[in-house]
């Protein structure tokens, strides 16, 4: 204990305020527990501050913009200047307002907030440093933890973040201005969101990436919609190059290098790097040592279902505790751990976790593709209706993509759900509800969907999968 | 191929034996898993053992009989490579070597095999909310059959589930597929132990003028009207079902608001698939039973004709023999066991315990007919088959307020009488096994339909041996109708450790004196004994004149 330390104690002590944490903190509290949370940067973490809710409201933005120049065959004639700065205020504003609301709900909740930065120092206790030079510090003792610190960016050899033209998605979505020129490393989910709002704003976009595809885990009918649509807007594509290193031009930009297995060298010119070569789990800043605790090989804290670590008392949730890293996992794990530590029976025991890519068009999977349901030993029976077949589709002037829903023949239950399309991860909790309530091809079909809409394909999906469909030919 | 053995699983509660009573299996018969392969009963429980293997029988190591200690192998059987070992894994290393020289052909006719038995991804469909209730309810979801539309399970399966208290069978010991109940409380009460014959329909029933010519028809036309009661169209103007739901009424031509159902959801009445399936099926029932019973009016009529009326019990609901058809017969030495020799036990410490004192009267029940055939339309229409026995549960729990002692246990030990502040009525019931003693809790805080209900069901799942041990338990008072077989007055064991038993029986017209005239008029007797330790003579013919207050003036129960 150091000199000057205060005390405290609380019965559920969550560390980190992102989306796991907040949910876990509040309804701890709605549990009647004393329960502190310690945030050492923004309140809602990387997804309201940094992530999620920033791109998102980048995207849309880009869109209109888009749309606005690019809507001649609705006889809409267009040509949208954009302020990056302002644009950039309207996103700040946004994420104030969402950031503001989840420390009011914290206090309301009657949840402790605490700044700074926690480490154990033992199995029961952590010492909090308060954020800045002799803001002192303070030892909190707690019976649970729920750890819920996140992930950040991998940074790639070569590419430092703390250079300028280096940027990490959370740079990127802090400009203000709009590069020219983009290199943009990884064509995973984060780098095709962002390789397509740069691209509507006017930037020439390249991405480089190591596989031989865009989205790696989606499927190749999948990525296709989205890497056709990405080409059309001028993103450039170059595949099985890995970035090896940048520098400085003579004409005030920068060089990007690449490199294929092979040897071969490449390099781009660009006016900045947009490194989104995926996330790293955050522990180093834990000392999980002290508490008994050691992340495994992929740098994750290891759960049951009841988002218990090794040590019993100690809960993790959110990226910290595995993939898939999402924000909506990291919540429902976070109400699970809150939970059990308030005695509950609550469990991790969901059938699917959706997910979804806000690219152009979206995509949104949930549950099992054909190829896993086959893998588990169902015999899939599988349903799509392309979005070009949609009433409603036609009328918003986006229809390339489809539902596709992944059905057990024998019982009709619903196991899975790929769309990619516009609205997709919206239409995609139509299937999840599905999937978590065992719901039939039939029910989905039989149930009545209102006209005209994009929600009609998953219904019309459903009815293909039966060989019934009305509106696509059956097979 | 490879051989497994079979060990006699630990059937629970401490069970170290159990008698084989039956093989359900013969060597050379092929099995799955899950099948049940034999029957065995313990002093508990007569349950089924399931095969935990696909294969074929090769070997029965327990004769019929049998007492067959717990752990000891008692079936052999031939097992096909890859099948799922549910059985811990390497037996001997040996074993492994012969499965790798299994012939591809049988590895693969075994994958077939497991396919078709076992879940794809060991997946159970159940909606998060009724995945939780299984938690709560510690509940394994992957041994729940579901009896939504493709099997998805439901709150009702979960619930059931852990009433019956299947818990999922281990790889290491498979229990028991339909643990039925036990009697560690007593399953008793009768004097006539060995009475093997029951009315299977309405055992609480006192039966009015049964045994006359004629009763058959009768009987045979209330069969009907059972079946249609079970059938009946529950007429509703809206229902909630799934649209799968739907589609399968529409399969089955059914007017999903006829289904009766007593699950709700918001409020309004809900209809699953499988209740669908159940009231086609009753329908159908009702229709058939419809016409055999024309069939068989006829011929009782002419029988009647023909004959002296001389019937007693109509053939084909009396006797239930033990044992079925290889059932003993005259000349064999039964083995005293299982549920028979528990409640053979229990009688004898009743008896030996308890110095008992009979006491007999009879009461006028004109009224009770009365008010009861007033009364029978509506808790039919509601479902509900109501007999006298409620009333008279009703009568005994307004008795036993009144006099606490009868509602009490002597606790030698403690040397205290324990007076209960609970009205639990027992119905002794005669299922196939023996007598079991399914109890009504509170009878004083329900209602005549609610009771009626409660009973009709916990005397059907008695006789199905379905019911759970803990419904067997807690009682503080039993009735027994022994009318509903014959007789008037009996001289009941009391069910210890409680104070009172009351007989009644059968309810008929006995010439009564009303006004100075002799008529004929409906009359229940009554045979109550009790613990002369706990209670006098004086107590027992105070609580049977209250009783008879209450039976004899029925609108008195209301005020209860």
């Amino acid at each position: 204990m150091v000199v000057g330390d205060v005390t405290t104690g609380t019965e559920v002590l969550v560390i980190g305020a992102g989306p796991g944490g907040y949910v876990a903190a509040i309804r701890a509290a709605q549990r009647g527990l004393d329960t502190t949370l310690v945030e050492r940067d923004a309140y809602g973490g990387v997804c309201l501050n940094r992530g999620c809710i920033p791109s998102k409201a980048y995207i849309t933005a880009t869109d209109v913009a888009h749309e606005a120049a690019t809507a001649e065959e609705m006889g809409i004639h267009a040509d949208p200047a954009v302020d990056m700065a302002a644009m950039r205020d309207w996103k700040d504003g946004v994420v104030d307002r969402l950031t503001g609301g989840v420390e009011k709900l914290c206090k309301a909740n009657g949840v402790d907030l605490v700044e700074g930065t926690a480490r154990f120092t033992g199995e029961n206790t952590v010492r909090v440093e308060h954020g800045g030079e002799g803001q002192g510090s303070e030892t909190v003792e707690f019976e649970r933890c729920i750890v819920s610190t996140g992930s950040r960016p991998i940074q790639l050899p070569g590419f430092d973040f703390a250079d300028d033209p280096v940027l990490s998605s959370a740079d990127a979505l802090d400009l203000d201005t709009v590069p020219d020129r983009l290199v943009v490393v990884g064509a995973g989910y984060i780098g095709m969101e962002l390789s397509t709002v740069f691209a509507k704003l006017g930037t020439d976009v390249t991405v480089v990436e190591m596989l031989s595809d865009v989205l790696p885990g989606y499927e190749d009918d999948v990525a296709r919609v989205v890497r056709t649509k990405a080409e059309n807007l001028g993103v450039g594509f170059n595949f099985g190059e890995g970035a090896s290193g940048w520098r400085d031009s003579a004409d005030g930009g920068i060089v990007v290098t690449t490199e294929t297995e092979d040897g071969e060298e490449s390099s781009y010119a660009a006016d900045a790097v947009l490194v989104a070569v995926g996330r790293r789990p955050v522990t180093d800043t834990l000392d999980l040592e002290n508490a008994g605790l050691e992340p495994n090989e992929d740098g994750f804290l290891e759960t049951d279902d009841r988002t218990r670590t090794e040590r019993d008392h100690i809960h993790a949730v959110g990226d910290v505790a595995g993939e898939p890293m999402l924000a909506h996992k990291a919540s429902a794990e976070g109400i699970v751990a809150a939970e059990v530590a308030a005695g509950e029976p609550a469990a991790l025991d969901h059938q699917a976790i959706p997910a979804a890519v806000f690219t152009d068009p979206e995509i949104a999977t949930v549950g099992l593709t054909q190829a896993e349901a086959e893998e588990e030993g169902f015999t899939p029976a599988v349903g799509q209706m392309p979005f070009n077949a949609s009433g409603r589709a036609l009328t918003t002037g986006h229809t390339d993509g489809f539902v596709r829903v992944v059905a057990d023949e024998e019982s009709g239950f619903v196991l899975g759900g790929q769309i990619v399309g516009p609205e997709a991860s919206e239409l995609v909790a139509e299937l999840a509800l599905a999937i978590e309530m065992g719901a039939t091809l039939s029910d989905v079909a039989s149930t009545i969907h209102t006209h005209p809409t994009l929600a009609e394909a998953v219904m019309e999906a459903a009815e293909n999968a039966m060989g019934e469909a009305i509106h696509t030919l059956n097979r | 191929m490879t051989i497994r053995e079979f060990k006699l699983p630990d059937v629970g509660e401490g069970v170290a034996e159990g008698e084989l009573v039956q093989w359900l299996v013969e060597p050379g018969d092929a099995v799955s898993e899950d099948q049940p392969v034999a029957e065995v009963e313990t002093d508990k429980a007569l349950v089924e053992i399931p095969s935990s293997y696909d294969g074929t029988v090769k070997e029965l190591r327990a004769e019929e009989g049998e007492m067959v200690p717990v752990g000891d192998v008692i079936i052999t059987f031939e097992v096909a490579e890859e099948a799922e070992e549910p059985e811990a894994a390497g037996e001997s290393e040996a074993e492994e070597a012969t499965e790798a020289e299994a012939t591809e052909s049988e590895a693969t006719e075994a994958e077939a095999t497991e396919a078709e038995t076992t879940t794809p991804g060991e997946r159970v469909f159940a909606p998060p909310s009724t995945r939780r209730l299984a938690r709560e309810l510690d509940v394994d979801l992957q041994s729940v059959a579901g009896s939504g539309p493709g099997g998805r399970v439901t709150d009702a399966d979960v619930r059931a589930a852990a009433e019956a208290g299947t818990e999922r069978r281990t790889a290491e010991s498979p229990e028991p597929r339909s643990v039925t109940f036990g009697s560690g409380t007593p399953a008793v009460s009768r004097r006539e132990p060995d009475e093997p014959t029951v009315s299977r329909r309405e055992p609480d029933e006192p039966t009015v003028s049964r045994r006359e010519a004629g009763d058959r028809t009768a009987r045979a036309v209330e069969r009907v009207a059972e079946e249609r009661a079970s059938s009946r169209a529950a007429g509703r103007e809206r229902t909630l079902a799934t649209p799968a739901t739907r589609r399968v009424a529409e399969e089955l031509d059914v007017d999903i608001d006829d289904v009766p159902t007593e699950k709700t959801r918001e409020g309004e009445p809900f209809v699953t698939a499988a209740m669908v399936h159940d009231y086609a099926e009753s329908q159908r029932a009702a229709a058939e039973t419809a016409t055999e019973v024309e069939a068989e009016v006829g011929s009782v009529s002419e029988a009647r004709a023909a004959e002296a009326p001389a019937e007693t019990l109509a053939p084909e609901e009396t006797v239930e023999a033990t044992g079925g058809e290889s059932g003993p017969v005259p000349g064999d030495r039964v083995p005293y066991r299982g549920v028979r020799r528990s409640i053979g036990e229990h009688m004898q410490r009743s008896k030996a315990e308890i110095p008992h004192a009979v006491h007999y009267d009879g009461v006028d029940v004109t009224d009770l007919v009365r008010l009861r055939e007033r009364l029978r339309p509506i808790a039919a229409n509601r479902g509900v088959k109501l007999t006298y026995m409620p009333f008279v549960l009703k009568a005994v729990a307004s008795a036993l307020r009144e006099h606490p002692y009868m509602n009490a246990s002597l606790d030698e030990d403690a040397e205290e009488i324990v007076l209960h502040d609970e009205y639990n009525v027992g119905v002794a019931t005669a299922t196939d096994a023996g007598l079991m003693v399914p109890v009504v809790r509170d009878v004083d805080e329900k209602g005549l339909v609610e009771i009626a209900a409660e009973l009709n069901d916990k005397v059907e799942r008695t006789r199905e041996r379905t019911i759970g041990r803990e419904e067997m338990q807690g009682g503080t008072f039993t009735v027994t109708n022994v009318g509903v077989v014959g007789g008037e007055y009996a001289s009941p064991i009391v069910n210890h450790p409680e104070v009172g038993i009351l007989a009644m029986g059968a309810i008929e017209k006995r010439p009564t004196v009303v006004d100075d005239d002799v008529v004929a008029r409906h009359t229940l007797p009554l045979s109550l004994a009790i613990d002369h330790r706990v209670v006098d003579g004086a107590v027992a013919a105070e609580f049977t004149n209250h009783l008879k207050s209450s039976l004899s003036t029925p609108e008195r129960l209301l005020l209860e």
